[in-house]
């Protein structure tokens, strides 16, 4: 069953901005990205999800249950970009309000508290008055409250904004034990790197649009390089699956060259190639594209071709 | 419900502003206990040098009656600044701060939200409100001087100040429905000038009714049918006031007492008035964007 099912769903804002035209569905246990730059609309979109805010037209579905129902928000966490807590109360005091608000029964709430408040590194602080935390703590709680129901589907939205580099690498790693759990993780990010180091599925958004959704591998295949190093002679023509090439430095009687093909299979084939023209090949080397690269080619290809491309 | 009622308790009681309101309320009954005290030595000193005849008692009922109403007026006035600056921010702040966001997205429906704000909010104006009346009362009769001594049943009592906290009701009912539709600012700009027009218009009746000029006193019925406040007070006071072995009603001595006597229909009409505020704040808010 999809955890995550939308069907044009879109919100906007008496006409403008906000997110239009959302078609996906999101399976469980991934951790599914939803990449875009800062207003392009992808905190409404989880915002509209989680019943904040009521869709403009479409409709969306968590775990099966309309979205805006009392029971389709039951099994889900929510940590929220702008994350603000009520500062007068402790963390354990917040975590207990919404183990309530979860009806978690209370012989099991100390335990699960517990057990929240080590994975997200908070341990021992959690008694302190949130009014005190800074900002990473207070990330940290509000990641605590997001799964504290151990929910099936949780949604993170810019959750590492307040992090220094340890913490963030602590939220990935948290998203990935989320994962080999079975959970569905909803990551709300505009960092590339981000969305690359830990999301299996991937949609890019911008200006209130997707553009593209697909498996994060094959977004960024959008073109294949491969840097070579040859030795003997070698010259043009080559074969079709050569979309271009470039001669680079010669030193010691031997040549860099760099092939764009058309595709990534395209690179055993290039390879093979050179060994049937008896060069030898000292090195091959894929080029992986610049993130923002990959993130400009679908923002074009979408100008372009006028649809989502869904892989 | 429950839980989101229990939590806007403890706000309220966690921040600094209930200790502040603590010690202001503690600060304002004593100023009124000193009131009553001197009143009631300088009293015997004048009830001493004219006599116990009947004019001298009713002199004195009239006087104590009016001092017990200026303390009840002042603690009802502090109560709905208090209802309505509790109240305007109770939903609206929330959104504007982002921190409705976590509690919204929990499997509860927006109408408990509102209800658990509300309750929480009117069972601590209430409290405050009660505990204001008693001490008031308790003030009046204990350190004031015996001729000041009014004679209160229980009854009276309790149907007095079941009716002093009708204002708090309405008056966070009220603030909740506004606060689910505006912002803080706006909700408590309207609630004060609805406030201020109520206890104008409470006072433009009572002259009416001195004077005798219907207009006047129709003027004030508008105003209570607008926002039964003042009207609240007024029946409060006819409660406390009356007895129905005294052929003498004290509840008509003056400005703060009630001369133009608000109906029993009133009671009902404003304890319908917050429950209709109520019932609006839930629509309003059902689907609204946060």
């Amino acid at each position: 069953m999809d955890v995550i099912r939308t069907n044009s769903l879109t919100k906007t804002y008496d006409g403008k901005g906000g997110i239009r035209d959302v078609t996906l569905s999101i399976g469980e246990g991934i951790v599914y990205g939803f990449l875009g730059p800062n207003g392009s609309g992808k905190s409404t979109f989880v915002r509209t999800l989680l019943g904040l805010m009521q869709p403009t037209s479409g409709e969306g579905f968590i775990l099966g249950e309309q979205i805006g129902t009392v029971k389709s928000r039951e099994q889900v966490g929510y940590l929220p970009e702008l994350f603000r807590y009520p500062d007068w109360l402790t963390g354990r005091q917040l975590l207990d309000a919404h183990a309530e608000l979860c009806k978690i029964p209370v012989r099991n709430r100390n335990k699960r508290i517990q057990e929240v408040v080590e994975l997200v590194g908070m341990a021992g602080k959690e008694k302190g008055r949130i009014s005190g935390f800074s900002k990473g703590m207070s990330q940290r709680i509000g990641l605590a409250c997001a799964i504290l129901n151990d929910p099936k589907v949780i949604f993170l939205d810019e959750p590492t904004s307040a992090l220094d580099p340890i913490g963030r690498k602590d939220v990935r790693d948290l998203m990935v034990y989320l994962r080999d759990q079975g959970k569905t993780v909803f990551l709300n990010s505009h960092l590339l790197q981000e969305v690359e180091s830990v999301c299996d599925h991937v949609s890019i958004v911008h200006e209130g649009e997707m553009i593209v959704q697909g498996p994060w591998r094959e977004l960024m295949t959008i073109e294949a390089q491969v840097e070579v190093v040859t030795e003997g002679a070698l010259a043009a023509p080559f074969p079709a699956f050569v979309v271009n090439y470039q001669k680079g430095s010669e030193q010691g009687g031997r040549t860099r060259w760099l092939f764009q093909l058309e595709q990534e299979r395209d690179i055993p084939k290039i390879l093979h190639y050179l060994s049937a023209q008896r060069v030898n090949v000292f090195e091959a080397k894929p080029i992986i594209p610049h993130l923002e690269d990959v993130f400009m080619h679908w923002v074009n290809h979408k100008k372009e071709s006028g649809y989502v491309d869904h892989r | 419900m429950w839980t989101i009622a229990k939590l806007t308790i403890q706000e309220m009681v966690t921040k600094r502003i209930f200790l502040i309101t603590v010690v202001m309320t503690l600060i304002f009954l004593a100023l009124y206990g000193t009131a009553i005290y001197f009143a009631g030595q300088e009293g015997a000193e004048e009830v001493g040098n004219s006599g116990q005849g009947t004019e001298v008692f009713l002199m004195q009922q009239f006087i104590s009656s009016q001092l017990l109403g200026v303390g009840l007026y002042f603690s009802s006035f502090i109560t709905a600044l208090l209802a309505i600056m509790s109240s305007v921010s109770s939903i609206s702040g929330e959104v504007a701060s982002h921190q409705i966001d976590t509690w919204l997205m929990r499997p509860i429906a927006r109408s408990q939200f509102v209800l658990g704000k509300f309750i929480g909010l009117a069972f601590l104006l209430i409290a405050y409100a009660s505990s204001l009346f008693f001490g008031i009362i308790l003030l009046h009769q204990g350190i004031g001087a015996d001729w000041m001594s009014l004679d209160f049943q229980p009854l009276q009592l309790i149907k007095a100040v079941s009716v002093f906290v009708i204002q708090p009701f309405v008056l966070v009912a009220f603030g909740v429905l506004l606060s689910t539709r505006m912002t803080t600012l706006n909700a408590g700009i309207i609630s004060i000038i609805l406030y201020g027009a109520a206890f104008i218009g409470g006072f433009i009746e009572q002259f009416g009714a001195v004077i005798e000029k219907a207009s006047l006193v129709n003027i004030g019925i508008v105003m209570s049918l607008v926002f039964p406040i003042d009207s609240m007070y007024r029946k409060m006071t006819v409660f406390l006031f009356d007895t129905t072995d005294n052929p003498l009603s004290m509840a008509q001595g003056g400005m703060f007492t009630s001369i133009s006597v608000p109906g029993n229909i009133m009671i009902a009409y404003a304890v319908m008035y917050g429950a209709v505020a109520v019932l609006f704040s839930i629509y309003s808010f059902n689907k609204r964007d946060v």
